[in-house]
């Protein structure tokens, strides 16, 4: 296990894409899109995981599909918090977490 | 006429190399200042760190270099440092004129973190670095002890308390503000507050290395530690016993989960010289350290060994690297921190400081 976190996922540029989704550009050049309810719904924090189980609690019925990214914050060197409009912001999406979240047809072929 | 020979100069200094940057010190920009008067030269070379491992080396062989020129009979080589900033935009909100900050971490307790901590700090400021000394181990706050401090900090003009300033070192610990027989008894929240004041609410004011003595382990306070700001990186400590060294990884694990950078491992109480014979003993094993770096691919910065002088300079409150600084227990601190200091630069200079992340919304 080398200790360089040199070949790790690093966002270079979080910015909104449109009205609402979170678009990400990493150190490799790769983009990612996240639409924001899928984003939303995705949150690791403790009130939207179970944390001994690691299943989700989190319904989709209780995001509505509008919810909507209020600020973005960066967490040390590993992770972004969002400020999400309906009043959430405990999530902590580490980079290798949102990484492995990238829905586009490179990371999922099928 | 004079440009010629300032070209020539920088020609002959191209051969000078710095060892741990692998480059040669006109193309990393060190050479500032080139004076030519008659057959004397003089020239300033401008290091990444005061505590720089290869100072004295790389001074005379620039001298050499010069001299090999056949129009200079007299050469002045003046040595200065000015280190460079790794931290990032939120950690340049907290702690603006900070340039590195370093925690000093272990996986298990008593491997002597706070002693490596102090004598880490001094031997910085012994450089010439301005260096401040942030005690975050709030349950066993053992700093005050080691430094020999009985005052406690006065708070500042914009409500930021004004660190002590003890043998050229700033010093702010818990145990400044709370009597000898009190324990802080304390859930996550308010050690992330605590984290939060000694960060924002500290007049550090303008420090090359901010070195933070932290709790061992790995739970609320490197935690918050990790998130509130970037690291430079960590000096994990331990002794050479397997039961020491399988916990430091586990603190190396915490660290590479945080990406946060490994600046290297030291072997504390590596060794003991009996003072009656000179026979060397290695109480604990010796080695261990260097081999768990080896394989995590984790720079060694060095040994300290077990020693009496260190234990008695830590409980009178003045650390060996300043009680005697000759002896070679401090001489063992001096190169660590040097080996250290090192590492930041070598980090610094190759790129390896990840660019900013920027954040739009």
């Amino acid at each position: 296990m080398p200790a360089s976190p040199q070949n790790k996922p690093i966002p270079r540029k979080v910015s909104r894409s449109g009205e609402r989704d979170v678009h990400i550009i990493w150190n490799d050049g790769h983009e990612s899109l996240f639409e924001a309810c899928f984003l939303r719904l995705q949150c690791p924090c403790a009130s939207c995981v179970d944390e001994m189980t690691g299943q989700r609690v989190l319904q989709d019925e209780q995001v509505s599909n509008t919810v909507s990214p209020k600020s973005v914050e960066l967490v040390g060197r590993y992770a972004i918090r969002v400020w999400w409009d309906d009043g959430h912001s405990s999530g902590i999406y580490t980079f290798e977490f949102l990484r492995g979240l990238c829905s586009c047809v490179s990371c999922r072929p099928n | 006429m004079k440009e010629a020979e300032k070209v020539a100069i920088l020609g002959v200094l191209k051969s000078v190399q710095d060892p741990d940057l692998r480059r040669d010190i006109v193309s990393l920009g060190f050479v500032k200042d080139i004076k030519v008067c008659g057959a004397a030269a003089s020239v300033t070379i401008e290091l990444t760190t005061p505590a720089c491992p290869v100072k004295d080396q790389l001074k005379e062989q620039a001298r050499q270099a010069i001299l090999s020129l056949p129009q200079f009979e007299q050469v002045d080589v003046h040595m200065t440092a000015q280190v460079r900033s790794t931290m990032n935009q939120k950690a340049a909100a907290l702690l603006p004129e900070v340039k590195n900050v370093v925690p000093v971490a272990s996986g298990k307790g008593g491997v002597g973190k706070s002693t490596v901590s102090a004598n880490l700090a001094l031997a910085l400021a012994r450089t010439g670095a301005s260096v401040g000394l942030m005690d975050a181990d709030v349950y066993g706050p053992s700093i005050p002890t080691l430094m020999g401090i009985a005052e406690q900090p006065v708070m500042g003009p914009n409500k930021q308390m004004i660190p002590v300033n003890r043998y050229g070192v700033k010093v702010i610990s818990m145990g400044f503000f709370l009597p000898q027989e009190k324990a802080v008894i304390w859930r996550g929240p308010m050690l992330d507050k605590m984290i939060s004041q000694f960060l924002g609410g500290v007049q550090w004011g303008s420090l090359d290395y901010l070195i933070i003595d932290l709790p061992p382990g790995t739970g609320d306070i490197q935690l918050s530690l990790c998130q509130k700001i970037s690291l430079t990186g960590a000096v994990v400590v331990s002794t050479p016993q397997d039961v020491a060294l399988n916990v430091a990884q586990k603190a190396i694990a915490m660290f590479n989960q945080l990406n946060c950078p490994i600046l290297g491992m030291v072997e504390n109480m590596s060794y003991y010289t009996c003072p009656h014979c000179g026979e060397r003993d290695d109480i604990f094993g010796s080695g261990g350290t260097r081999r768990l770096a080896d394989q995590l691919e984790t720079p060694y910065l060095g040994e300290i060994p077990l020693s009496t002088s260190i234990r008695v300079q830590s409980d009178e409150g003045k650390p060996i690297v300043l009680a005697d600084p000759e002896s070679q227990q401090a001489e063992a601190f001096q190169s660590v921190a040097e080996n250290m200091a090192a590492q930041i630069s070598i980090k610094n200079m190759s790129g390896q400081v990840e660019q900013e992340i920027q954040i739009s919304f």
